[in-house]
């Protein structure tokens, strides 16, 4: 069976080419300094994030949302039995903190990974279909993306009550594909004039078929690129929401955190509460933008020093 | 520019820039403004339409009763009355001599005013007011001074809550009601006229509202009480004015009492502030008893709370020392009644007081105990085979159908974070028996609306501040009368024995006849379970030290009218 063997050939080979790819991706990624720095501290945060489900295991003093140590009935500082110090109920904040790293990555990347797929898809089918279809879909991303997301967010949450954290991630993504979906529609307006394209459609391929074999794979590396911006927005407007009062009330975010020092009076008294939810949202969202930046390097060898090119 | 116009400019400029200081010292006499925070900015100056905190105590400077508590003994002691009210048991009438009153315009406050207040009330049915006047037959003006107030049955309120009543003045009401009478909506018409500078009968007189700024009242010179000995007190008021000013934040407000810019902050003090406030010597802070009721209340017209055994259960598994000790810090007291403990005439202890004194695991068992003998089941449940407490879950109701998930409303961290953190971890404790709860906070008004209008909801926490001494409030929220749209009675409890000890308790003058009932209408509340009372909060009021003094102490705080009269300027 020759021909089965040519395309087994053939699949390596291209799994080999993706493999050099990304080896050169990484090599350059290596590189760059930011870049690196970003990743270290999104894997601090990552096993943040899997760290948490343990302290509850230890004792369920340090269950983050309901544990007391039962002898500590103040906010107190740091202690061997409480690495960060107590809440003014008692509660460990070092489990809280913990946990507010597991809603920042389920808040930032669910809600990034749906805005990215709307904003791929929306923005993949105007640029490819133009016409009246993009027009419609360009003014609706436009109409979206001058909305206020906090403030519309606060309004929804006035008017229906607290949302939930699923709630909060599916307004955010619904409110940030715009951005996305206006760069990969340029990108698609590109790639639908090249030979490849054209070639397609000569050899019969349907509109679904250019889109989704031809064209997407071309623009997905746009699209993490900006998941990782979007990450960084949807974890500030989850903290910002939950800061005002208005988080998932279910969840120990960092927001909540962050809140709760502020509406029991302890804000300018607690240090060790007040700082470190504050400085994990810097950092977290800072690891994301370097990572992006780095990212961008990557992708676009226009940003890369002379002779990096490939 | 000629030189004249600069001399005028120049002077313009000068005297703009002495006006706030020439104010403040008035020429040789300096005069005294007490200025006070409120965490928010009053929603209205028509008595009529105000509910709000806010609005409230602003007003309560403006318009007085004829009968007040006395602040230490709390007896019924005569306010805008001379004495206290004459009962003729054969009449069935009470009759109020006033004291020399004058409006703050100047003109006379005759018995003419109290009842065109008490027929306002009756003809337009006011809500809040027009329960405590329904039972008035009819107001007779004896003379100028005197007014006869005839009663339908007998009505135990009629002292202490019916001659509560603020009073208005006719010259100023006439007119409004009049026009109210001939709108679409009389009494939409009424309660919506806007009201900016009322003319009261209370010490303090409103001066300016500049909205999204301050109000300014300054000293009222017509004040009945001035110079009169009451209660045992010299009555002022003995400052010129108060100037409130409106803080969204109470950091905000904290700051500026440390700072001087404010006098008093007129709200409860949270607890992370009070060590703080505690260390400065230019800062007392006062502790108080309120009159309060924080609870947890169930929608009963709709399953799953339709259960008593399922509420009795919720009520097991509430920790309320957990919840004074943690979240209020122990700034309160737990409530084993739906009457604040503080009340010691009225109050009566429950026969039994709900997983009183069990540990978590304790209450857990209690309640799975409970809710198993009545029928529910669970997918894991929350005791296992071996007694011990685990994490249970999917409850199913006595039919075998999965309880669905419920919320709890309560209001927004930013109103009231000790109630917002008690729904929280109420929610936590259900979530572990295998409950499916959410905790929802929620804007304030919306959540009224829900729970009063809309009626769809499942449980809430909730609070009643400043109850009334007189317990006749427990008729108003749980009488099956008050089901209703709008109603007190929220939870849409149906008790004929309650309906029934509740009519014969507001009608019974002898007090320990009285007494007797009201412990009997307490008992059944704890066995029913409604509401689960959850706990009675502090009022911790900060003031500064070094401008005035005099503050009287009294249920729900130094922010009386006692206060404000007898108030004095310390020396400079």
């Amino acid at each position: 069976m020759p021909s089965r063997k040519k395309k087994i050939l053939e699949e390596r080979s291209r799994r080999w080419r993706r493999m050099e790819r990304w080896a050169q991706g990484w090599a350059i990624y290596k590189k760059n300094f930011l870049g690196r720095i970003g990743l270290v501290l999104l894997s601090i945060f990552v096993l943040m994030a899997l760290a948490s489900f343990i302290p509850p295991l230890v004792d369920p003093m340090y269950k983050p949302m309901s544990g007391v140590d039962p002898e500590i009935t103040a906010s107190t500082g740091p202690s061997f039995r409480h690495w960060l110090g107590t809440d003014f109920m008692g509660r460990d904040l070092f489990s809280q903190l913990l946990a507010g790293a597991r809603v920042a990555f389920t808040v930032g990347i669910a809600s990034a990974f749906v805005s990215i797929v709307l904003g791929t898809l929306i923005g993949m089918t105007a640029g490819y279909m133009g016409g009246w279809t993009d027009t419609l879909l360009m003014r609706t991303a436009d109409i979206i993306m001058v909305m206020p997301t906090l403030l519309v967010v606060l309004i929804l949450a006035a008017l229906f009550g607290q949302l939930n954290i699923w709630s909060i991630v599916l307004i955010i993504a619904l409110f940030r594909w715009p951005g996305v979906s206006r760069v990969i529609r340029a990108q698609t307006l590109t790639l639908k004039e090249r030979p490849f394209i054209d070639a397609a459609r000569v050899a019969g391929a349907s509109h679904l078929r250019i889109l989704f074999r031809h064209i997407m794979p071309n623009v997905l590396p746009l699209s993490f690129l900006y998941m990782t911006f979007r990450v960084t927005a949807a974890i500030n407007i989850e903290a910002a929401l939950a800061f005002l009062g208005f988080g998932d009330p279910g969840t120990v975010s960092w927001g909540m955190m962050l809140q709760w020092v502020w509406k029991t009076g302890y804000m300018f008294k607690a240090p060790y509460w007040l700082l470190p939810p504050g400085i994990c949202i810097s950092l977290i969202t800072l690891s994301f933008y370097l990572l992006g930046r780095a990212m961008d390097e990557v992708l676009d060898p226009r940003l890369r020093k002379e002779g990096e090119r490939y | 520019m000629t030189s004249k116009l600069k001399k005028i400019l120049v002077l313009g400029v000068v005297t703009a820039g002495l006006f706030p200081a020439m104010t403040v010292f008035g020429g040789s006499n300096p005069v005294h403004y007490l200025k006070a925070g409120l965490s928010e900015e009053p929603k209205t100056l028509n008595i009529w339409l105000a509910s709000d905190r806010w609005s409230l105590s602003v007003l309560s400077q403006i318009y007085q009763g004829l009968i007040t508590r006395h602040p230490e003994t709390l007896e019924l002691t005569p306010w805008l009355a001379e004495d206290l009210p004459v009962y003729d048991p054969e009449t069935l009438s009470y009759t109020v001599t006033l004291r020399d009153a004058k409006w703050s315009d100047g003109s006379p406050l005759t018995a003419q005013d109290v009842a065109f207040t008490a027929n306002l009330i009756k003809e337009f049915k006011i809500p809040r007011h027009f329960d405590r006047w329904s039972f008035v037959k009819a107001i007779e003006v004896l003379d100028p001074k005197t007014v006869r107030f005839v009663l339908e049955t007998p009505m135990a309120i009629f002292l202490s809550r019916t001659l509560a009543t603020p009073i208005v003045s006719k010259k100023e009401w006439e007119p409004v009601a009049q026009n109210a009478r001939n709108a679409e909506k009389p009494l939409t018409a009424l309660i919506n006229h806007e009201i900016k500078t009322p003319v009261g009968n209370g010490p303090f007189s409103v001066k300016e509202w500049k909205e999204g700024a301050y109000l300014f009242m300054t000293r009222n010179p017509h004040f009945f009480g001035s110079g009169q000995k009451i209660g045992g007190r010299v009555m002022g008021p003995f400052i010129d004015g108060i100037i409130f000013k409106f803080f969204g934040t109470s950091d905000a407000a904290i700051l500026s009492l440390k700072k001087g810019d404010i006098d008093m902050f007129w709200w409860s003090v949270q607890a992370g502030y009070i060590e703080d406030l505690q260390k400065d010597p230019k800062i007392t802070l006062f502790k108080n008893e309120r009159s309060a009721m924080y609870y947890m209340g169930f929608n009963l017209r709709k399953p799953p709370f339709d259960d008593a055994v399922l509420r009795r259960a919720v009520a097991i598994l509430i920790d309320k020392g957990f919840i004074v000790t943690r979240i209020l810090q122990g700034d309160g007291a737990r409530m084993d009644s739906v009457v604040p403990a503080g009340n010691k005439f009225y109050y009566c202890p429950p026969d039994t007081v709900w997983g009183e004194g069990l540990s978590r695991q304790e209450r857990v068992k209690a309640a799975w105990w409970l809710l198993k003998e009545a029928g529910y089941s669970w997918k894991t449940p929350p005791v296992n085979d071996a007694g011990a407490v685990v994490k249970g879950r999917h409850i199913r109701l006595p039919d075998g159908t999965p309880m669905e998930g419920f919320t709890i409303l309560t209001p927004p961290a930013d109103y009231d974070p000790l109630r917002a953190m008690s729904g929280t971890i109420i929610q936590e404790w259900l979530r572990e028996f295998g409950m499916p709860a959410s905790a929802k906070p929620m804007a304030f008004g919306s959540l009224i609306d829900q729970v009063k209008v809309r009626r769809e909801f499942d449980a809430f926490i909730l609070a009643y501040g400043k109850l009334s001494l007189d317990p006749d409030w427990i008729r108003s929220f749980f009488h099956s009368r008050h089901d209703k749209v709008r109603g007190l009675n929220m939870s849409g409890y149906h008790n004929p024995e309650f309906d029934r000890i509740s009519d014969e308790s507001a009608t019974v003058m002898d007090e320990n006849q009285r007494r007797e009932r009201v412990c009997r209408m307490q008992k059944i509340l704890m066995r029913d379970l409604p509401y689960i009372p959850l706990y009675t909060p502090k009022m911790i009021e900060a003031v500064r030290n070094d401008r005035f003094s005099g503050w009287v102490n009294t249920l729900e705080g130094i922010g009386n009218p006692w206060s404000f009269c007898v108030l004095k300027p310390e020396a400079p």
